[in-house]
């Protein structure tokens, strides 16, 4: 007779439950909705906050956080967009871009793992400087007119329906599945988020494993700007502006701890798809991007109290049958 | 003590029990304090008197027995309450605000300032109180900078602001230079003279003695003994700490010694331990004894390489090695089991297994890098069949275990690691009686089988029983190191609280 609540006290179960939800009445209200065209549109909108959301999944639970990687993206596109302008062939341009990010990765990670630094002040310098050295290549110039093959690489379907910068997350996020739920790295990037003194204690290495996240997370940065350059066919100073607080939200929506420790790949996927459906379903009911964008919050909130509030409620009433035993056993 | 019974007393605790969980931390405790008197209050680690410090302060209730205040029974429900009563503690760290000046930081518990603070009585009243201690502080300065003894000085000042009439003073020396306890005890001469009971807690005994009048000796819980400084000697007070009965301990079985595994020359530590020299040999427990404070767990975090030493050659297996990192030491064989399972020791939300693996997880890992979850299962379950950890799964989280298995799965964690040293720091604090005597038969059959193990414990009996040879520590000091027959209780405590055997007393002649 008892009600299994297990599955609201796992944030990941309630947000299955919301998606179907939401899911549900956009395909009822909109025909044609769940039609794999409409899905690919519906991520190639966003897709580059949520290939990096993939890496700043692994950060936010190892109990950092990168405020820098907007900033990184937009400093990377146009590093290559500067080189290609100089007239550097495309190729060696993009390489130039991936380089910036791998190297601006670098720089954050001696601050915080060498030096010492915690990564919200080394990342949150890290926003602003990549930011300043993105307007100061590009100043107020915008360059455009690429090789007609990168730009096709950005608004084309690639290999069937999907684009390029869809199947790179695909991959992506299989491999960021099997790093995080299945491998010894990923086994570390937990045990430190919870508690980086035990891993230390334990012989693991702690400013190593978080040298390599960083590393990694302006570099996969940097090739979620270059395919946002190729999406648009141009880059400018003020490209992916503000972009890190949306993705930051896609983690922590999808029940990753903003104290680290706990949270999955399989939340963080889950949150995307809610985000952009409920996007989606709300723009086609003519509810502004404002209204939808107060809604987000709103879940975000929920999303810190529900897990809270499902174990209290579950406690008090397995209080109260407690009491009614007792009741039934003294009568 | 016919002097002092003519006085009436201001508080006495009367048969005082107390407990927690699993300890009875007092037992049946009594303790009169009478004005313008020093009394001293000692005992080993675990003794009792933070307990009983801690009701005397409101932070703790007893379980049973009473608290007269001027003959009158009182509840002291809360700090406030001790504070409103004259009674107050000051610790071994002054509780001092940096940035607030010597003024403010002496009136600091008082609330009825109203809205705009009256500098000029403010610093007026501070120094009347500064004066009536005969200190000379500037009450303007802030009290960043101040000297420790000058901390304390301000806590005094603070406690006189209060109207102190019982002033605790929790190991108020543990930190200073002989210079500085000087100039404290005078402070502590100036309360006694002024009528103040003063509760002294101390473990060196030259102090005690020079500053007591009345001494009393608790030791597990128990009142052992109370009596006027004439009418105790030194070695019957440290007899009767220690006079533990260790009939109950396990004793650790002879094994033959192997060959020398470390071999440690003037290790030292910059801020924590100096010239610390001895050697372990293959199946050798070697104990590290001493009272808190003594810097052993330093020595221990410096042979894992935490915090490596910055002096000092160790060698290892014959070859000298420079211990840098834990990883390191892994490498070559060491482990350190740490006294704080908690923080340091287990990762609470994570599961056993996942506990177990940690230290050793790229021996689970596939050529892929992935984990191997089953082997890594069937490491856990092994473990818990060999150590009788007391579990439904191996799944389950580490943090739902009691102490006692808790302790189980940290000794599992580093013995999969299968080291040649095993370093202990007090394995067997807060946990049963049963579980103690598990973790005891462990380090026995470890030993057994080769391991050199080093076993730091505060627990006297313990450490005695357990080793086959004893080092003493002293506030990062190396006291001597005794074989087996040699350590006996008394020899051992007598070491840890300052007096080195066969060599000059330190400080002040007395024989």
């Amino acid at each position: 007779m008892r009600p299994d609540w297990s599955i609201f006290r796992r944030w990941e179960g309630l947000l299955l439950i919301l998606l179907i939800l939401i899911v549900g009445y956009n395909a009822l209200s909109t025909p044609g909705y769940l039609t794999v065209g409409n899905w690919v549109n519906l991520f190639q909108l966003s897709i580059e906050k949520i290939i990096v959301a993939l890496i700043m999944t692994f950060i936010i639970i190892n109990a950092e956080i990168d405020l820098s990687v907007a900033s990184v993206m937009g400093f990377s596109a146009c590093m290559m967009g500067f080189l290609f302008a100089g007239g550097m062939p495309m190729e060696w341009a993009i390489a130039g871009g991936l380089l910036a990010g791998f190297v601006a990765g670098l720089f954050n990670s001696f601050w915080i793992g060498i030096v010492g630094l915690p990564s919200l002040v080394v990342t949150l310098a890290g926003l602003i400087g990549y930011r300043g050295l993105a307007y100061v290549l590009l100043e107020d110039r915008s360059i455009g007119e690429f090789p007609a093959w990168f730009d096709r690489l950005g608004q084309q379907p690639l290999i069937g329906p999907f684009p390029l910068a869809l199947i790179v997350f695909f991959v992506l996020l299989i491999f960021a599945i099997i790093v995080l739920q299945y491998s010894g790295f990923g086994r570390y990037v937990y045990v430190i988020g919870n508690s980086k003194d035990v891993a230390r204690y334990s012989g693991v290495r702690v400013r190593r494993t978080k040298m390599i996240l960083f590393v990694v997370s302006s570099t996969v940065a940097a090739l979620a700007g270059i395919l946002y350059a190729a999406r648009l066919g141009a880059v400018r100073g003020d490209m992916a502006l503000g972009f890190e607080l949306d993705i930051i939200t896609m983690v922590l929506l999808g029940g990753v701890s903003i104290f680290g420790g706990t949270g999955t790949m399989w939340g963080v996927l889950l949150s995307v798809l809610i985000i952009l459906n409920l996007r989606n379903g709300m723009g086609l009911a003519n509810f502004s991007g404002h209204v939808q964008t107060g809604v987000i919050g709103v879940l975000l909130i929920l999303s810190v109290l529900v897990p809270n509030l499902a174990g209290t409620v579950q406690a008090a009433l397995k209080r109260r049958r407690a009491r009614t035993v007792e009741v039934v056993a003294a009568e | 003590m016919a002097e002092t019974q003519t006085k009436q007393p201001i508080l006495e605790m009367q048969h005082i029990s107390k407990r927690f969980d699993a300890t009875q931390a007092l037992e049946d405790v009594s303790l009169t304090l009478y004005p313008g008197e020093v009394h001293a209050l000692i005992g080993e680690n675990g003794a009792g008197k933070s307990t009983l410090i801690k009701i005397m302060t409101g932070v703790h209730r007893p379980d049973t027995g009473t608290i007269l205040l001027d003959g009158q029974p009182t509840h002291i429900n809360n700090s406030q309450e001790a504070q409103t009563l004259g009674i107050a503690a000051i610790y071994q760290e002054p509780m001092i605000f940096p940035d607030l000046n010597v003024a403010e930081n002496i009136f600091i518990s008082h609330r009825s300032r109203g809205m705009v603070v009256n500098w000029g009585r403010l610093f007026k009243d501070a120094e009347a109180i500064l004066a009536q201690l005969d200190v000379k502080l500037d009450v303007r300065m802030p009290a960043r900078g101040l000297t420790l003894a000058a901390q304390q000085a301000v806590e005094i000042g603070k406690a006189i602001s209060l109207k102190v009439r019982v002033l605790i003073m929790d190991e108020p020396t543990a930190s200073l230079s002989a210079h500085e306890v000087d100039q404290l005890f005078r402070l502590v001469n100036t309360l006694r003279s002024q009528g103040v009971a003063i509760l002294f807690i101390g473990h060196r005994m030259e102090e005690v003695f020079r500053i007591a009048d009345r001494i009393t000796v608790l030791r597990d819980g128990k009142y052992i003994s109370s009596r006027p400084k004439a009418e105790v000697k030194r070695d019957q007070v440290i007899r009767e700490m220690v006079g533990r009965d260790a009939g109950d301990f396990f004793a650790k079985s002879e094994v033959p010694r192997g060959d020398l595994l470390m071999s440690v020359r003037g290790l030292g530590k910059e801020g924590a331990f100096t010239d610390v020299s001895f050697d372990v040999y293959q199946g050798e427990v070697l104990g590290f004894a001493g009272l808190i404070g003594a810097r052993r767990t330093d020595v221990g975090l410096a042979l894992f390489g935490i915090e490596p030493a910055d002096t000092g050659e160790i060698t290892f297996e014959g070859k000298p090695v420079a211990i840098k990192a834990p990883d390191h030491a892994l490498k070559l064989g060491i482990a350190y089991v740490t006294e704080d399972r908690r923080g340091l020791g287990l990762v609470m939300p994570m599961s056993i297994t996942t506990n177990i693996s940690l230290p050793t997880l790229r021996r689970y890992l596939s050529a892929l890098g992935l984990v191997r979850r089953p082997e890594e299962q069937r490491t856990a379950e092994s473990f818990r069949e060999q150590l009788m950890i007391r579990t439904p799964s191996v799944a389950l989280d580490v943090g739902k275990l009691s102490g006692g298995n808790q302790q189980k799965v940290m000794l599992s964690k580093w013995l999969n690691a299968r080291p040649k040293l095993l370093i202990l720091d007090e394995p067997t604090r807060g946990i049963d009686v049963r579980a103690k005597a598990e973790v005891h038969h462990i380090i026995n059959d470890l030993a057994a089988e080769g391991l050199g193990i080093i076993l730091i414990s505060s627990d006297l009996p313990e450490v005695l029983a357990m080793s086959d040879r004893v080092l003493v520590m002293r506030e990062g000091r190396q006291m001597g190191i005794f074989d087996r027959k040699d350590a006996t209780q008394e020899r051992v405590m007598t070491a840890a609280m300052g007096q080195q055997e066969h060599q000059e007393p330190t400080g002040a002649v007395q024989g």
